[in-house]
């Protein structure tokens, strides 16, 4: 019995997500957990995993197209099944278009099945079948967008390669940004003039525009959020780190694995959570989320931007695990390899730039989190320890606080424990 | 014979005992000629005027050729030298109130009509002469060679030459194209009750011209004191009168129509002169127009300082012939016959003749800078300014202020479902009732009950002489009522039965009173309103079926209102009487049997040029639509249901009164536009609003400019083709839905 395959709910409140590929050929039969069809959120590469044995009779979602979370993607049947009327039973199961069904091994003609549907002829305005503009604007590098659209885009500050068009051959109509501006999943336009930079009287510098990945408009969709909504404030602390560095030394003696100061600082952040439990807390809506463990998100830089996937009760995990899972984590992350749902949750972030030389910043709270402590490097420099003043490493970090949840004294007794556990980090590991 | 017949008579074999007799027409058609004793009986003074026109209008030519001849003069300058005696005779009898108008080749009737009425009482060739007359050539001169000091600022030229407070009402470029309006002319001076009368010149060629001849007619038949001035040049550029015409006496044509005529000698001043004062006598009396052909002969060719026969159309033998009979050499020769001038006073008269118009040329030229000796050219600052291009196409609407302005929801008269033929009827009756300028006149108009549609009504028996009904000749009564308007004593008001005869009047109403004010330099006024009836659905086929709004629109002398409830006819009818251009009132006949709200008895109210009406608001698309076409366009709208559309009836269509301001709010709102009309598509009215649209508001659409046209092909008269070849409201509603707009069912769910 022929059913349809629909798009997964990959992320909480996602209206969509974009069918990045199709591993398997149309026609191909697949086992229960082989990957069928591989999904693209603004957060992660998903592998839509078969629930059971079956074939893939017919594509209903091409790759790069953006389907609306539920929509079906393709038509799939028992094992050896065949269907005789794709269209037939496509209907009977309440998909009327017959789109495209052009296998994925052959992305070439989906492009002439997209192509516009030549906005002079009068066919196309007495047949306004919308049609997806993804394809036709990549590999034509054409983009079809009304003049008010393109104006409403620009006074919106959003890019209308990010947008998909509804109307005659794929061009963006005016419900199409307004559609996109509603819902938040446009990105941000790039700005056009160089900031800053002095340039010669009367010219302008030049520039070339690299079109927004899907994680870098994510960011910048999610940092603006923060930055607008989450009232932050900072607190800044700084502790003597020889004995830690000590520790970590001592630690990671005659071992393959290397522990580093940051998975040190992870588990003093987890520690002094404990501690301080009304730091573990996030803002929301109607309430405040008081967690028992502590989900920590690390933040990782890749070539393509920063991702945070998260550390899940590293209150009960050991450095050893907490190392091995960053480790992980890392390179899953440069490699496009994390999943969904590990990149949700925790109620707060670490992040470090202290590999840099960084000494101090400050850092913006990644949502929904209710705070972010950023690390800058151990560096050494006079210290005074009684009366005498001698070379000590010294950490400083930083600590954002969404004040909503969290008020000052709070954050401020959590910073003290902190730089406490960093001082004395033997009580890291008790 | 062995035919016999048996019921009636047989057309073709009439039978031998028939009675045959000479038909003559009733008109006179008379030869004059002078005698010796005519030009003895002369007075001198009217002999010395006629040598000093006929020297100042040779040299004054003689001058504009050797322009010409420089390359000084842009565009044609047609010489009449030779043919001074006609245009001189018959001025002279003229007074200033007597208006003249001429054609292509109009110089001499131009400058003999202003010479006249500077120095009313001649000129006399032995004194100097007057500074008025130095003025007037030298305006005349800088207006032939396009400069600013002209009469009409150098947008006239050699061809449309005006100076109204001197009679001259404006030579004209379109042969024959000048004839209906002198008729205008002659009805103002004939309904004001003066005797004066109207003089318009003309050429053997313009003699087969349907304007030409459609004045003959209306002229006779409305007894205009009309003269229609025929100088017989015996040559249209090259074509000889004999090879175009059955009769190379033009002046026969007059007692065909009923029209007194006269045939003269028109190298003959004088005979020329006696002919006018009985031509004039005939018309002052109010015995109707007259018709005098003057035989007359070009020295040049059509244009330029050669000979005809240089271009080898005619013969040196034939020229010097009439060189032989040169109308300056035969008053000069009874002048000295006679002992009023010596024959050093003539040769001095030209003499201070050619040193005047050295004069005026050196007051418009100077030397080419750096060129050859003699070498000179138009100086710069005689020349117009390039931003005076398009001043003047329209008057500044000054006329209107002060006018009882209201909208329908703003009105304070009372208010009611009314028929709208009662609406059109009762405004006219109004504004004649309160405007005695006000001349109705079209075929029909004055029978029937109010003409064919009884929009009419009442009229002819309140104001028996204002309203005119025409004889089947829209050029002529076309041109009549411009001719009054361009008058200015009268308001005329045109009614075509149909809109397709606009082609019959296209002369009269685009090349002459649609351009006459920009041409004649942008300060006059042209007060004339034409009720277009538009006959879609009629089933009248092919020619009678068309909206001209398209066609119209193109020409911007023209302002066009398109009233489509009774309301806004009596508001848009009274702007348009009032205003001082030429107003188009489109009126559709499927309106006249319709009702709607309007005045119960007021209609002293205005609508003011350039307010478009919302007849509904709307948020997803702007249907834009005119006259009989809104009501379908509500009515799609009704059927369609789910699209919020904003529906503007636009009221004025020309390009200077369009409402910008309600179409722009409109589009950014809507950002979607569908123009909807009836008629079709070659000539239809929206392609320049599109285009206009998609410049002004670019960034607001949403979607190209749609549109709803008729067919290609004009409506036949079979009635399923018709109703195919005409947009209504079912055609809207395909429009609408294939726009696919923001208030589809997904939409509003």
């Amino acid at each position: 019995m022929a059913e349809l395959l629909r798009m997964p709910e990959v992320a909480a409140g996602a209206t969509s997500a974009v069918l990045s590929q199709w591993p398997i050929e149309v026609g191909s039969s697949f086992s229960s957990g082989d990957v069928i069809a591989i999904i693209e959120t603004d957060k992660a590469v998903v592998d839509v995993e078969a629930e059971a044995d079956g074939t893939l009779v017919h594509i209903v979602a091409t790759d790069g197209e953006e389907v609306a979370i539920g929509d079906p993607i393709a038509l799939i049947a028992g094992p050896g099944e065949t269907v005789e009327d794709v269209d037939a039973t496509l209907a009977s199961l309440g998909v009327s278009e017959s789109s495209p069904a052009t296998p994925a091994s052959s992305p070439a003609s989906t492009d002439t099945a997209a192509a516009p549907q030549a906005a002079s002829s009068p066919a196309a305005a007495s047949a306004p079948t919308p049609t997806t503009v993804d394809e036709t604007t990549a590999s034509h590098g054409r983009l079809f967008a009304s003049p008010i659209a393109r104006r409403l885009a620009k006074e919106a500050g959003l890019a209308l390669a990010g947008i998909t068009g509804t109307g005659p051959g794929g061009r963006i109509r005016r419900r199409d940004v307004e559609a996109a501006i509603a819902s938040g999943t446009a990105a941000p336009a790039q700005s056009a003039s160089a900031p800053g930079a002095p340039t010669a009287p009367g010219v302008a510098a030049e520039f070339t525009e690299t079109p927004h990945s899907r994680l870098r408009k994510a960011i910048a969709t999610r940092l603006v959020e923060s930055k607008t909504t989450a009232p932050h404030f900072y607190l800044r602390g700084s502790a003597r780190v020889d004995r830690l560095m000590a520790l970590r030394a001592e630690i990671n003696e005659g071992e393959e694995l290397r522990v580093s100061v940051n998975d040190l600082v992870l588990k003093a952040v987890a520690v002094a959570h404990t501690r301080v439990p009304a730091m573990n807390v996030i803002w929301t809506a109607d309430a405040l989320r008081q967690f028992s463990g502590v989900d920590i998100a690390v933040a990782i830089a890749t070539d393509t931007g920063l991702v945070t996937p998260v550390l899940r009760g590293v209150q009960n995990l050991s450095i050893r695990q907490i190392a091995e899972a960053t480790k992980d984590f890392a390179a899953r992350a440069r490699s496009g390899g994390l999943k969904q749902n590990e990149l949700e949750g925790g109620s707060t972030s670490v992040t470090n730039l202290g590999m840099f030389g960084t000494e101090d910043f400050d850092a913006i709270i990644n949502p929904p989190h209710s705070s972010i402590l950023a690390v800058g490097a151990a560096k050494k420099q006079p210290v005074v320890a009684g009366d005498q003043i001698e070379v000590g490493s010294v950490m400083k970090v930083s600590l954002s606080v969404d004040h909503r949840p969290i008020d000052g004294a709070t954050a401020a007794e959590w910073m003290r424990e902190f730089t406490a556990l960093l001082e004395q980090p033997a009580k890291i590991l008790a | 014979m062995g035919i016999r017949v048996v019921n009636g008579s047989n057309p073709c074999h009439a039978p031998p005992m028939s009675n045959r007799e000479n038909l003559t027409p009733d008109a006179p058609w008379i030869q004059i000629s002078t005698t010796e004793a005519d030009w003895d009986a002369a007075e001198p003074s009217l002999l010395t005027s006629m040598l000093s026109q006929l020297v100042l209008i040779r040299t004054f030519e003689e001058a504009a050729l050797e322009l010409a001849a420089e390359g000084n003069i842009h565009g044609p300058a047609h010489s009449s030298i030779g043919q001074e005696g006609g245009a001189v005779g018959s001025v002279l009898p003229l007074t200033s109130a007597d208006t003249v108008n001429g054609s292509h080749r109009g110089h001499h009737q131009f400058v003999a009509k202003v010479l006249a009425h500077v120095a009313p009482e001649g000129i006399d060739p032995r004194a100097d002469f007057p500074a008025a007359v130095g003025d007037v050539l030298l305006t005349t001169m800088a207006e032939i060679c396009g400069l600013d000091r002209g009469f009409s600022h150098g947008r006239g030229g050699s061809m449309h030459l005006q100076w109204e407070e001197a009679g001259a009402i404006g030579t004209n470029a379109i042969v024959g194209g000048g004839v209906p309006l002198a008729a205008g002319s002659a009805w103002s001076h004939k309904h004001a009750g003066t005797d004066n009368v109207a003089v318009t010149y003309f050429g053997d060629g313009a003699a087969n011209i349907g304007s030409t001849l459609e004045t003959f007619n209306l002229a006779a038949a409305w007894d205009l004191p009309l003269c229609f001035f025929v100088e017989n040049n015996l040559y249209a550029v090259s074509t000889h009168v004999s090879e175009v015409t059955g009769e190379p006496r033009l002046s026969a044509r007059g007692p065909g129509f009923g029209m007194a005529s006269w045939k003269v000698d028109g190298m003959d001043p004088l005979a020329v002169y006696l002919t006018m004062q009985d031509a004039l006598a005939h018309m002052r009396s109010g015995k109707g127009p007259a018709l005098i052909e003057a035989d007359v002969y070009r020295f040049f060719h059509q244009n330029g300082p050669f000979p005809g026969s240089a271009f080898r159309y005619r013969t040196k033998e034939e020229e010097a012939h009439w060189r032989s009979r040169d109308p300056i050499d035969q008053v000069s020769s009874h002048l000295v016959r006679r002992g009023i001038l010596t024959e050093e006073q003539v040769a001095d008269t030209t003499k201070r003749a050619k040193a005047l118009m050295a004069e005026i040329l050196g007051e418009l030229t100077e030397p080419v800078p750096g060129g050859k000796p003699d070498e000179r050219r138009i100086k710069q600052s005689e020349w117009p300014d390039p931003a005076f291009v398009d001043v003047g196409v329209r008057g500044d609407l000054s006329e209107l202020e002060g006018l009882r302005f209201e909208d329908e929801d703003s009105s304070t008269a009372e208010l009611a479902e009314v028929k709208f033929i009662d609406a059109v009827a009762g405004v006219m009756n109004r504004r004649m009732e309160t405007d005695d300028r006000i001349v109705v006149l079209g075929e029909d108009i004055h029978r029937l009950n109010g003409g064919t549609n009884g929009a009419t009504r009442g009229l002819k028996d309140r104001f028996p002489d204002r309203i005119l009904g025409t004889p089947i000749s829209e050029n002529a009564f076309t041109g009549l009522g411009g001719g009054m308007a361009l008058d200015g004593r009268y308001r005329p008001v045109i009614e075509f039965m149909y809109a397709d005869f606009m082609w019959v009047a296209a002369d009269q109403l685009f090349n002459q009173i649609g351009k006459a004010r920009h041409m004649f330099g942008g300060d006059g006024t042209v007060p004339v309103v034409l009720r277009s009836k538009v006959a879609q659905g009629t089933g009248y086929g092919s020619q009678h079926s068309m909206d001209p709004a398209g066609v119209l629109s193109t020409n911007p002398g023209w302002r066009i209102v398109a009233p489509s409830t009774p309301f806004d006819y009596v508001g848009l009818m009274n702007t348009a009487l009032a205003c001082d251009d030429p107003v188009v009132v489109l009126e559709h006949v499927d309106l006249y049997t319709s009702t709607g709200i309007g005045p119960v008895e007021d209609y002293d109210y205005y609508l003011p040029v350039g307010k478009a009406a919302i007849r509904r608001s709307g948020n997803d698309v702007t249907i834009i639509s005119y006259l009989a076409m809104t009501q379908y366009v509500l009515k799609a709208v009704e059927e369609v249901g789910n699209i919020d559309a904003e529906v503007i009836d636009l009221r004025w269509l020309d390009r200077a009164s369009i409402d910008w301001d309600t179409i722009g709010e409109s589009i950014r709102k809507t950002n979607n536009v569908l123009i909807a009309e009836q008629g079709a598509r070659g000539t239809s009215y929206g392609g320049w609003l599109a285009d206009e649209i998609q410049r002004r508001f670019f960034d607001w659409l949403d979607q190209p400019v749609q549109r709803v046209t008729g067919g290609e092909a004009s409506p036949s008269i079979s009635k399923v083709l018709e109703r195919a070849a005409i947009a209504q409201d079912p055609e809207v509603v395909e429009a609408l839905r294939a726009m696919d707009l923001n208030g589809t069912e997904a939409d509003n769910g």
